[in-house]
C-alpha cells in the first residue's frame, strides 16, 4: 500500500524550514509519497516518526511460517477483507484436538482416527494438517508423551499451554517440526516468549480480552518478538467472532501493525460437544479470518464439506480451478458405458457430474483441458473445439479405453456435432439440453429408451 | 494502550421485510453492519431460519429426514409437525412437483396441497416454485391467489416470469415477492428495479442471489453476497437493499456427501450425520456472507443453526 | 469508491428568475427549480444567493429550511460571499443526508472560508488559485498544500476539503485544457477529493454543442479521479455519462436498467 503524502505530513515536524530544499513540508512529504525524495533530507523527522513510517510501509498483516519439510506452512499474510477484492492468499488451516485430561482410551482412539481422513480433492490434499495439544493442569496424562504421541502422526503441532516449564519441557521434544507454542498471557509473555524464542517457534498470546490482548502484542514487540499468532478466543462465541473479525479489520484496514498477525481460534473453547455447531463455526471462521481452526473432531462428516468450501474461498478470483482431465466413470460405468464431455472448469464438472450422479445413470464423464473455462467462454477461445477434443481423445487413448461409441456434448456446443463426427469416426455424437439441470431427465429417458 | 476498533456501522441499512402476519411474523433485515458483525452495530433482526418440506410429503426424503416425521400421513399433517422442531421461525413449502420435467402435477392438486399447509400452521410461510420458469409464472400466481391474507414470500420470480410472478404475488395478493437471480449479482440488480418498476413496493421484496453447496463452487456465492452487502452498504445502493434468503436444503441434500450411503464408502462414516455438517456448513457460510434467511431440512440443521445465529448475533 | 457526486448549479441569482425568487421570497419558483435537479439526479444543491450584503443571513436561512423541510433534508452547498450568512445558514442546517458545504474558500482573498468551515464542521470547496489564473501546476499544488495544511491546522480531516482545479474556457485557454485534467490526476493521487464548475469549459459555445463538450469533460475527468462536479444536472447528457462513468469506475454496481435509477 503506496504511503500518502497526507500520512506522512501528520507525522512531520510542520517547520517549514526549507532545509530539504523544499518550500513546505507539505509539498517535501508530497515528494517522499511519490518517491521522488528521501526522508533522511529533512533533519527533523522524529526517529519515532521515521520509525512508524518504515513500519507503515511494511505489509499490513505479517506471514507466519509454521512446520517443517513437506509439512511447512505458512498463516496471515492477507491484505484484502474480502477474497473478490483481490485474492485471500494463506488458507485457514483446521487442527484436532488432543488434551492431557483425557483419559488414556480415549487419546488413543483419537491418534487412530486422526489420520484417517486423508483424501485428494482437485489436486489437493486433504487432511488435518494440525494437531491442538492442550495442557490442562488438572490433566493426569503426561503432557510431553502425549506431544511425543501427537507428533508421531506427523502433523504440526499447536502446543496449547500457558505453564512456561511444561512448555519447555514439551518443546525440547517437538521444536524441529516447528510446532506453535500457544501459552503467552499478560502474566507470563516475558518468560514465554524466552521459552518460545530459544526453541525457534511461533508464539501464541492470548488474553481476557482484546485490551490485554493488544497491550501484550505490544510488549512482545518491545521485546523484540514479532513472530507471533493471536489466539482471538473469547469466553463466548460472540466474543470471539467479534475478536477475529475486529483484529483483521484493524491490520487490514487501519493499518494498525500490532493487529497484523494470524489468529487461532479455538471452537472447543466455545462450544464443547456440540459437533454440529463447531462445524457450523468453522465454516464461518474459515470465511470470516480464522488463521487457525481449533476443532473437537475432524471426520470425514465436518471435512467433505469444510474443506471443500476453504478450496472455494482461497481460490483466486482471476484463475479459476480445474479438475484434472481424464475419463471419470460415475454411477458404476464401464467400458461400455455411455459418454458424455464437457470442460475442465471446476464449477462446470461439479454441476454437471452432480447432475449425472442424480441421474443414477453410468456414464464416462470425459473431461479434456478447455484452459479451465466454461463452456461457452473455451468455445469462443477455441479451447473447446473438434480439434481439441480429437487431440485429447488421441492423447488419453479414449478409444482404447473405451468401447461405447455414443458421446454426449454440450447442448451450448450444439454446432460441433458434424465436425466431431468427422474427425472422430465410428462415434454417434447426441446433443445434452443446454442446462445442466435437465441432465437428470435425458439420461433417464435415453436410458428408458435403451439408448444409454 | 487499550485495543480501539474503529467502528464498522454504516450510514446505510438493509430494508426490513416482514414475513407473515401476527405474533409469530416475521422480520427480514434492518443491519447496519456487514453479516453477523453485530457488534460493530446492533441487529434489529437476527437471521431466520426455515423448515422445507415439500408436495412429495416424505417420499422423496433420505430416512434420516423420514424418521422425524413418523406417523404424518397428509402434507398438514408434516406441516405441523416440521412446524413444531425447534429453531423454526418460517415454514417452506416447495411445489417440486410442478416441474413439467418431474412429476408435472397438475395445478390444482398443488394448489389445494398449498391451502392444505396454509391452513395447518400459523408460522410465516414461504412458497416456493418448481424451478421451471415456465411453469412457476402460473403455479406461483395460483399460489400467492391460495394464501391470500398470510402475507406470504413467494419464491422467486425470475427474470423470465418476474412480469407475471411479480405482479400476482406483489400486486394482486399482496404477497412479498422473492427476486431470484443465480450468482449474478447485475441481474440482481436489474431484477429489483424491474420489480420496483413493475410497482412493486421495495418492503415486499426479499432477494434470492442463488447458493451452492460448501465445496461447489461456492466462492461465487460467496462473492455474489458479498458485494451485494457492500454495495448496499458501503455504496448506499438502494436497488440491493433488500434482504437476501437462501433455500440450502435443496442444495445441499443431493450432494454426493450427504446421498452417499454409509455402505458405499464406509471410511466417510454415518450418513446423516454428514448430511447435517453439510448442510449447517453451507448455511453458514451463506449467513457468514449475508444471507438474512436460510432454508433447512434436517432438524437438528434447524436447531444448529438457530442455536448458531443466537450465539453470533 | 464512492459514487460521484453532482451538485446542482441551478438555484443561482444568475438566473433572473432565482433572483427574483429569492428577493421576493417567492417559495414555487425556488421548489420547482431545486425539484426538477433533484429529480434529475442532482446529489447536494447549491444555493447562490450572491453577494447579498446585509439582507444575506436571513435569506440564507429561509432558503435553506425552505428546501431542507420540502425535500427529505436534502444536503446543499452554501454559495455566497456574505461570510455572515453561511454562518447563518449553517445554524439551521440538519445535516441527516450530509454535511453542508461552504462554497468556496480560494487561496487568496478568500482563505478565511475555509476557516469558516472548519469551525462549523462543513465540507469546504477549496479553489486551487488565488489572483488571475494559475500559469501551471506547480502553482495549482502550492495553493492546494497551502489550503491543506492550513485546513488541517483549524482541526479540518482532508476528506472534507474538495479542491477545485478550476476549469477553463475552451474557448480562448483550449492549450491549458490537458494541464487542469493531469491536476485532476495529482489530486486523485494524494487521495483527495475534488471538484469544480465543469460547465466553463463550454462558455460561449452554442446551446447544443454544450452538453457533449461537458459530457466528454467530464468522462475524462473523472478518469482522472474527479470525485464531484458542480453541474446543471437537467442536462440528460451529461449525467447519462456521469452514471456511466461510475459504473466504469465500480462505483456503482451494473444493472441493465442504471440510466432509470
Amino acid at each position: 500500500m503506496a504511503l500518502k503524502g497526507l500520512d506522512i505530513f501528520k507525522l512531520s515536524p510542520k517547520k517549514n524550514c526549507k532545509e530539504c530544499g523544499s518550500p513546505t513540508c507539505m509539498a517535501f512529504c508530497m515528494k517522499v509519497a511519490q518517491g521522488a525524495a528521501d526522508i533522511s533530507a529533512c533533519p527533523y523527522f522524529s526517529e519515532d516518526a521515521k520509525a512508524q513510517l518504515s513500519e507503515a510501509t511494511a505489509p499490513p498483516m505479517k506471514s507466519i511460517k509454521i512446520g517443517t519439510g513437506a509439512e511447512e506452512m505458512v498463516l496471515g499474510g492477507e491484505t484484502v477483507m474480502e477474497r473478490h477484492e483481490k485474492t485471500f492468499v494463506n488458507k485457514t488451516r483446521y487442527a484436532d484436538s488432543l488434551c492431557n485430561c483425557m483419559d488414556e482410551a480415549t487419546i488413543e482412539a483419537k491418534l487412530a482416527e486422526v489420520p484417517k481422513v486423508d483424501y485428494d480433492r482437485i489436486g489437493e490434499r486433504m487432511y488435518a494438517e494440525l494437531i491442538y495439544v492442550n495442557y490442562s493442569a488438572e490433566g493426569s496424562y503426561d503432557y510431553v508423551e502425549l506431544v511425543k504421541k501427537a507428533a508421531a502422526l506427523g502433523r504440526t503441532l499447536v502446543l496449547g499451554c500457558t505453564d512456561v516449564e511444561v512448555a519447555k519441557a514439551a518443546l525440547a521434544v517437538c521444536k524441529d517440526s516447528k510446532p506453535v507454542l500457544n501459552g503467552a498471557t499478560p502474566a507470563n509473555y516475558a518468560d514465554m516468549s524466552a521459552v518460545a524464542t530459544e526453541a525457534g517457534v511461533v508464539l501464541g498470546v492470548s488474553g481476557a480480552d482484546m485490551n490485554e490482548i493488544y497491550d501484550t502484542v505490544k510488549a512482545l514487540e518491545g521485546l523484540g518478538n514479532k513472530n507471533l499468532v493471536i489466539d482471538t478466543t473469547g469466553a463466548t462465541v460472540k466474543e470471539t467472532f467479534a475478536n477475529t473479525v475486529q483484529l483483521r479489520k484493524a491490520a487490514i484496514k487501519d493499518g494498525d501493525r500490532t493487529c497484523g498477525y494470524p489468529s487461532i481460534v479455538n471452537l472447543v473453547k466455545v462450544a464443547k460437544d456440540d459437533l454440529h455447531l463447531q462445524a457450523a463455526l468453522a465454516a464461518v471462521f474459515t470465511i470470516k479470518y480464522g488463521s487457525i481452526v481449533v476443532m473437537q473432531e475432524i471426520t470425514y462428516s465436518e471435512a467433505l464439506p469444510l474443506y471443500g468450501l476453504r478450496q472455494n474461498i482461497f481460490t483466486d478470483p482471476q484463475k479459476p480451478m480445474r479438475v484434472e482431465p481424464g475419463i471419470y466413470a460415475l454411477n458404476g460405468a464401464d467400458e461400455n458405458s455411455i459418454c458424455l464431455t464437457t470442460v475442465d472448469f471446476a464449477l462446470t464438472y461439479f454441476l454437471v457430474s452432480g447432475e449425472l450422479e442424480r441421474s443414477g445413470v453410468p456414464v464416462n464423464l470425459i473431461i479434456s483441458d478447455a484452459g479451465g473455462l466454461s463452456v461457452l467462454t473455451a468455445w469462443a477461445a477455441g479451447k473447446l473445439s473438434s480439434s481439441s477434443i480429437e487431440k485429447f481423445w488421441k492423447e488419453a487413448d479414449i478409444e482404447g479405453k473405451i468401447k461405447n461409441r455414443k458421446l454426449i456434448i454440450p447442448g451450448k456446443v450444439a454446432v460441433l456435432k458434424g465436425e466431431i463426427e468427422a474427425k472422430l469416426p465410428g462415434w454417434e455424437v447426441i446433443i445434452a439440453p443446454r442446462e445442466a439441470v435437465e441432465l437428470v431427465k435425458f439420461l433417464k429417458d435415453m436410458q428408458a429408451n435403451g439408448e444409454a | 494502550m487499550p485495543f480501539t476498533a474503529k467502528s464498522g456501522k454504516f450510514n446505510a441499512s438493509i430494508k426490513t421485510v416482514t414475513i407473515g402476519t401476527g405474533d409469530k411474523a416475521i422480520t427480514l433485515g434492518g443491519e447496519n453492519a456487514l453479516p453477523l458483525q453485530s457488534f460493530d452495530a446492533p441487529f434489529a433482526n437476527a437471521p431466520k431460519v426455515g423448515i422445507e418440506i415439500t408436495d412429495f410429503g416424505m417420499e422423496h426424503e433420505p430416512e434420516c429426514i423420514q424418521k422425524y416425521y413418523e406417523g404424518c400421513s397428509t402434507i398438514g399433517e408434516i406441516a405441523k409437525k416440521a412446524a413444531s422442531f425447534e429453531g423454526v421461525d418460517f415454514l417452506s413449502f416447495r411445489l417440486e412437483g410442478g416441474d413439467p420435467n418431474g412429476a408435472n402435477k397438475s395445478t390444482d392438486e398443488l394448489i389445494a396441497m398449498v391451502k392444505e399447509v396454509a391452513e395447518a400452521v400459523d408460522l410465516p410461510l414461504v412458497i416456493c416454485g418448481s424451478k421451471n420458469a415456465e411453469r412457476d409464472a402460473e403455479l406461483l400466481g395460483k399460489a400467492a391467489e391460495a394464501v391470500q391474507g398470510k402475507n406470504a414470500l413467494i419464491l422467486a420470480a425470475k427474470e423470465e416470469n418476474y412480469k407475471t410472478v411479480g405482479a400476482a404475488a406483489g400486486l394482486a395478493y399482496n404477497q412479498v415477492v422473492g427476486a431470484e437471480s443465480s450468482v449474478d449479482i447485475n441481474l440482481a440488480k436489474q431484477l429489483n428495479v424491474l420489480l420496483s418498476q413493475l410497482g412493486v413496493k421495495p418492503e415486499s421484496v426479499v432477494m434470492n442471489v442463488g447458493t451452492a453447496a460448501a465445496g461447489y463452487g461456492y466462492e461465487y456465492v460467496a462473492s455474489t453476497m458479498q458485494r451485494v452487502k457492500s454495495a448496499a452498504l458501503s455504496q448506499n445502493d438502494a436497488q440491493l437493499q433488500m434482504p437476501i434468503i437462501t433455500p440450502v436444503a435443496s442444495e445441499t441434500w443431493s450432494t454426493k456427501e450427504a446421498t452417499q450411503a454409509e455402505a458405499d464408502t464406509p471410511e466417510w462414516g454415518d450418513q446423516e450425520r454428514r448430511g447435517i455438517d453439510m448442510e449447517v456448513e453451507t448455511a453458514a457460510a451463506d449467513l457468514a456472507c449475508g444471507s438474512d434467511a436460510v432454508i433447512l431440512k434436517h432438524p437438528v440443521s434447524v436447531a444448529t443453526v438457530s442455536k448458531l445465529i443466537k450465539e453470533l448475533v | 469508491m464512492a459514487k460521484f457526486i453532482t451538485i446542482g448549479e441551478r438555484l443561482s441569482t444568475t438566473a433572473p428568475a432565482v433572483n427574483k425568487a429569492f428577493l421576493e421570497r417567492d417559495e414555487e419558483p425556488i421548489l420547482k427549480r431545486a425539484k426538477q435537479q433533484l429529480d434529475a439526479g442532482a446529489v447536494y444543491l447549491d444555493v447562490n444567493i450572491g453577494p447579498a450584503e446585509g439582507y444575506g443571513p436571513d435569506l440564507m436561512k429561509w432558503a435553506v429550511q425552505l428546501l431542507q423541510s420540502h425535500f427529505d433534508n436534502v444536503p446543499l452547498a452554501l454559495d455566497t460571499a456574505n461570510m455572515a450568512a453561511i454562518e447563518a445558514g449553517i445554524s439551521v442546517y440538519n445535516r441527516e443526508k450530509g454535511k453542508p458545504i461552504v462554497n468556496s474558500a480560494d487561496a487568496g482573498s478568500r482563505i478565511e472560508y475555509l476557516d469558516l468551515a472548519a469551525a462549523n464542521d462543513a465540507i469546504c470547496i477549496a479553489l486551487c488559485n488565488a489572483e488571475g489564473i494559475a500559469k501551471d501546476n506547480d502553482e495549482r499544488m502550492g495553493y492546494c498544500q497551502m489550503l491543506l495544511e492550513r485546513g488541517m491546522e483549524h482541526g479540518m480531516e482532508a476528506e472534507d476539503m474538495w479542491f477545485d482545479p478550476l476549469f477553463l474556457v475552451v474557448k480562448g485557454m483550449q492549450d491549458k485544457q490537458m494541464q487542469v485534467l493531469e491536476f485532476i490526476k495529482m489530486l486523485s493521487d494524494m487521495g483527495l477529493n475534488s471538484t469544480g464548475g465543469l460547465s466553463n469549459n463550454s462558455n460561449g459555445m452554442p446551446k447544443t454543442i454544450r452538453p457533449i463538450m461537458d459530457s466528454a469533460l467530464v468522462a475524462m475527468a473523472m478518469m482522472q479521479g474527479l470525485t464531484s462536479a458542480i453541474v446543471n444536472p437537467n442536462d440528460l447528457r451529461l449525467m447519462e455519462t456521469i452514471k456511466s462513468c461510475d459504473v466504469f469506475r465500480g462505483n456503482t454496481l451494473y444493472a441493465d436498467s442504471y440510466l432509470e435509477i
